[in-house]
């Protein structure tokens, strides 16, 4: 589901500030700034996130405008690349390390230490093994009347969002609601807060 | 009102009460609306009916299927304290009808079925159709929202509306008038 196709989920942004004259070239080196890079170590863990093409999250190259400048509209994604190491994995695989340690050097138990450096070297055999679990988020930003959907609705990944566009445009994305259509309407919002819940309990008695 | 909008302001009882309105008008003006600029929509609970406890977020009683809202289950659970917390919809402006959830506090938009008319083809294309109905769909329930609001802090709502919906709440063998 997303932007160009399916049902449509997400948040809902202003945007605050306004788009410079001339803004492609700066906005391409911007986004190329901000690209999604994959680690150069395959033993590289954790996450690493930035912005790539709706059209192939492989494509994470900005220059050629025609491919996410589509009139005013800009289009493009949010990437998270997480790589992590199966936990129940890594234990069962260290607890075979350790046993044929024991075995090989003729000890009860494997010293502290040593348990250490056998986790280390596995998880890094592990992780060079492993592929990244990767997600991918559509952005569509309205540049003319300065809103911008993001297709994710949980915390976690709007608050990245939010970071990566400040840090990539220099424009904050505020949360926008129907609620803020309210402010239209003078007077309005500050009287609804003033009400309190309706109790529609034992209807009718 | 601040930069960070009015969803920083409300209490979390305001996006409630407008699903439990927004049930309630349906049903009672079998799904027709006038919008502020006297254009007519149409407005159905679909087929997804959340409510949940007031004071507590996580949704308890999830109601799916053909006109949840019609259930004794439903009204049941209103009676007896429960709120909406999320609602589907279908919305026909014209010839397009929408099918979308409102989910929240935020009154967020989710799972938002859009009438567009340029299914395949040239990016640009599809993308303008696109974020036209988007566009629209955000309007009409920003439209539907102003209309809650203002009955919602005029002198009716206490007067005549609760006492409506708590009619309209009862059940259909004790209510005797069949709604």
């Amino acid at each position: 589901m997303g932007i160009l196709k399916g049902a449509l989920s997400g948040r809902r942004y202003r945007i605050v500030g306004d788009v410079p004259e001339g803004f492609t070239d700066d906005y391409i080196h911007a986004l190329n700034t901000n690209q999604l890079r994959e680690p150069q170590s395959p033993t590289h863990k954790g996450e690493v996130a930035g912005w790539c093409q709706v059209h192939n999250l492989l494509d994470v190259d900005f220059q050629d405008i025609n491919l996410w400048l589509y009139n005013h509209y800009a289009l493009f994604a949010l990437r998270v690349d997480k790589k992590t190491v199966p936990a129940k994995l890594l234990r069962a695989h260290l607890q075979k390390r350790m046993e044929a340690w024991c075995k090989q050097n003729n000890r009860p138990k494997v010293p502290a230490a040593v348990k250490e450096e056998l986790r280390e070297t596995l998880e890094l055999e592990m992780l060079q093994k492993t592929l990244p679990r990767v997600q991918t988020w559509e952005i569509v930003w309205n540049m003319t009347e300065q809103w911008a959907v993001f297709t994710n609705d949980s915390e976690l990944p709007n608050e990245r969002f939010q970071k990566l566009f400040l840090r990539t445009f220099g424009l904050r994305a505020i949360p926008w609601s129907p609620l803020d259509e309210l402010a239209g309407t003078e007077g309005l919002p500050e009287a609804l807060v003033s009400t309190g819940a309706t109790d529609v309990r034992g209807g009718g008695r | 009102m601040s930069e960070e909008g009015a969803t920083e302001l409300l209490p979390p009882h305001i996006s409630a009460d407008f699903y439990l309105w927004l049930w309630y008008s349906s049903e009672v003006k079998n799904g027709k609306f006038t919008l502020e600029d006297g254009s007519a929509l149409e407005v159905y609970l679909d087929d997804r009916l959340a409510l949940r406890e007031t004071g507590d977020d996580r949704p308890t009683t999830l109601l799916t299927g053909d006109s949840p809202g019609t259930t004794p289950e439903a009204r049941a659970a209103v009676s007896g304290g429960k709120v909406p917390k999320e609602l589907r919809l279908l919305i026909r402006r014209e010839d397009r009808e929408y099918h979308v959830t409102l989910r929240g506090s935020r009154v967020g938009i989710a799972q938002a079925k859009l009438p567009t008319q340029v299914k395949t083809g040239e990016v640009l294309e599809v993308l303008l159709d696109r974020m036209f109905v988007y566009e629209e769909l955000h309007w009409l329930v920003a439209a539907l929202l102003r209309q809650f609001a203002v009955e919602r802090v005029s002198e009716s709502w206490r007067s005549s509306v609760v006492p409506a919906m708590r009619e309209w709440l009862l059940p259909l063998d004790a209510s005797g008038s069949g709604g």
